[in-house]
């Protein structure tokens, strides 16, 4: 019988056609909007972990609640002793010091003379340490547009923006200028390892990345960093843990009454992510739910139409004895067999769009305004498993849930009105 | 001869507003096994309402209607249903093929309702095209036939799961004068061989003359139970 019925329907293409397009482009949207949407708020978080907050952030609680303004006198000292301390708590846990600065860039000319000058934003991170991998989380080779990453003390990556417009090429010196965690003036000559662009505004305005030990040498800061990043084995931001962390080290390690006792906050808690994550989180539901509802009208409206197309046949096969439950679960079968063919178009489809831009990107670096909240640059699709499954499924119960919205008149008249009806 | 169609003081009313419509009143009829009859009257008279409720497509209002022994009032959808397609066989004055099947799918398909096995189908399928002289038409799609042809198809779709009572609603109301007797002679023919009852619903001359008994209504009533020996051709 089953055969039968989806003979009819390929055969009868108003029938098979039209929702099976329908549940395509429906099973499309849903999977490449999700997948794209997906991705590119999964990399803002991620970019946001691997350049500012970490999974989870250590600081004093003065920084972190002036931590716009990089206050180095609000400096975490005793930063060796906290780390090694984490270190052994979390030992599945990468526990890294950064120092975020600002000051002056001076240019010298070939006299020693001030050539030209600008404002710089600076971050310090232990780069000569090749075991803690700070180089490939900050993903600094692949972003080195000449040049290489620095190698010894003294060296200096300065972003591509700023190389061009200061002129400066690898093997130039420039002068910081800047004051230390104790409010004296300080500066230091660097020597221009390579240029460097990130696709991130916020870095890549004025940026200065050196070795932290220059760093708490020129700020006069030994043994401190302005913030303690501590990075999940694996590189997923694992919320739930991420907050049970935070709250046994602050229990433990924040005196609210000392504004130089360290507190730690998960990345959540930072730079508005934990709407990003929020919305990243119920994404696939949402994306769901607009899909199984406008498709369900759609395809209730198809099967009325479609019904009324096929007044007769019902009426036919309830004179040769079919029960009409037994029509209504038969038009369910194949709308079945339909959700599941424009399902596997519309994944074929989704994946077609999504694939490409998850390996390639989008490239909108043009267009992302500058915030705290750093995005990425790039914008790519994240697809998952998941991502096919959501929108399978809901292909197939979009289109069972319309045929069984228009079937159900037929299922809860009267025979005898019901055949009257049918016109037979 | 065994009584397998018995209606005992059947009226049927439908709701008009207020009020309600009789439209069929206090009837008493027996059929047979294997007669050749016929509900005569014109529009309006009760003939399809009665049909219906041989079918078990219908209930009566008052009064009881037992078909193959069993009482349609006090049948559930499910079990109308299956008397339905055990026992009742329809044939309709517009043919009703399913379009999107091919004539051999068209007469199976009454069989895939009673879960025949493939091998026994095709045996049934072919003897009923057989019986109908189409079994070369039988790939042919219902939008290649003629009038004549799709009644004759339709036939077969009744008859193939061999029915006790084959119910005919005007069955040559759009068929041309020769076909008209063409598929009556096959529906007589039908019935000598397979020992069908056959109910037709008609106001048509040239099925009346085929009938061998004749049970006239007017405004929902008995009008007239009139027996005809031999049939007239």
């Amino acid at each position: 019988m089953i055969k039968f019925l989806i003979k009819g329907v390929i055969r009868d293409s108003t029938r098979s056609k039209f929702p099976i397009a329908i549940v395509a482009i429906g099973v499309f949207f849903t999977i490449f909007l999700s997948a794209f949407i997906g991705g590119v708020l999964q990399d803002a978080v991620e970019v946001n972990a691997r350049f500012t907050t970490g999974h989870v952030k250590v600081s004093t609680l003065a920084f972190a609640e002036n931590s716009t303004q990089a206050p180095l006198d609000l400096a975490l000292l005793g930063m060796d002793s906290i780390k090694s301390g984490l270190q052994n708590e979390y030992p599945k846990m990468m526990w890294v010091p950064r120092v975020s600065f600002g000051g002056l860039l001076d240019v010298p000319d070939e006299n020693g003379e001030t050539k030209g000058q600008g404002p710089c934003t600076g971050m310090a991170a232990d780069l000569l340490n090749t075991e803690n991998g700070e180089l490939e989380r900050m993903n600094i080779n692949k972003t080195i547009v000449e040049g290489r990453a620095p190698e010894k003390r003294g060296e200096a990556l300065v972003s591509e923006k700023f190389a061009q417009k200061m002129k400066l090429k690898p093997g130039d010196v420039v002068t910081y200028f800047g004051s230390t965690m104790y409010g004296s003036m300080c500066f230091q000559n660097f020597t221009i390892c390579g240029t460097i662009s990130f696709g991130q505004q916020m870095l890549d305005k004025g940026g200065l990345i050196i070795d932290i030990s220059d760093a708490q040498q020129m700020l006069d800061m030994e043994d401190g960093s302005t913030e303690l990043l501590g990075y999940f084995e694996g590189g997923q931001y694992l919320d739930d843990e991420a907050m049970k962390i935070a709250q046994e080290f602050n229990a433990r390690s924040t005196d609210s009454t000392d504004e130089f006792s360290s507190v730690m906050i998960p990345l959540k808690k930072q730079n508005q992510l934990e709407g990003l994550l929020n919305t990243s989180e119920s994404m696939s539901e949402i994306m769901v739910g607009i899909f199984v509802l406008a498709m369900s009208i759609v395809l209730w409206n198809v099967g009325l139409l479609g019904g009324l197309r096929r007044y007769k046949e019902f009426g036919v096969r309830l004179a040769l004895g079919e029960a009409k439950g037994k029509i209504y679960r038969s038009l369910l079968v194949e709308a079945t067999v339909i959700g599941v063919v424009g399902s596997v178009f519309g994944v074929i489809l989704g994946l077609a769009a999504a694939i490409p831009l998850q390996i390639y990107g989008m490239d909108v670096s043009e267009m992302v305004p500058s915030s705290n909240m750093m995005m990425p640059s790039v914008y790519r699709a994240a697809v998952t498993p998941s991502t096919v499954f959501m929108g399978f499924i809901p292909g197939i119960i979009a289109m069972v849930l319309g045929q069984a919205l228009a079937g159900y008149g037929i299922y809860k008249r009267d025979t005898a009105r019901l055949f009257k009806e049918l016109e037979v | 001869m065994e009584t397998i169609i018995s209606i005992k003081n059947l009226t049927k009313e439908f709701p008009v507003g207020d009020g309600a419509f009789v439209a069929l009143k206090n009837i008493n009829l027996d059929f047979k096994k294997g007669e050749f009859a016929g509900l005569v009257g014109p529009s309006g008279s009760g003939k399809t309402t009665l049909l219906n409720i041989i079918g078990s497509l219908d209930v009566p209002t008052n009064g009881t209607a037992e078909i193959m022994g069993k009482d349609i009032a006090g049948l559930s959808h499910k079990e109308a249903a299956q008397l339905r397609n055990k026992y009742v066989g329809f044939i309709f004055q517009e043919f009703h093929l399913l379009p999107v099947y091919t004539v051999y799918e068209n007469v199976e398909f009454a069989l895939l309702l009673q879960d025949i096995p493939k091998d026994e189908r095709h045996k049934a399928v072919m003897e009923a095209l057989e019986w109908v002289g189409l079994t070369h038409k039988k790939d042919a799609k219902p939008s290649k036939l003629s009038g004549g042809e799709s009644q004759r198809v339709a036939i077969a779709r009744a008859i193939v799961k061999r029915p006790a009572i084959l119910l005919a609603d005007e069955p040559s109301a759009n068929l041309d004068s020769a076909n008209a007797h063409n598929i009556m002679q096959v529906m007589v023919k039908l019935n000598e061989e397979l020992d069908t009852t056959f109910i037709f619903s008609t106001h048509d001359e040239k099925v009346m003359q085929y009938l061998k008994r004749i049970v006239h209504l007017r405004d929902g009533g008995l009008e007239k139970d009139e027996w005809i020996k031999e049939a007239t051709v």
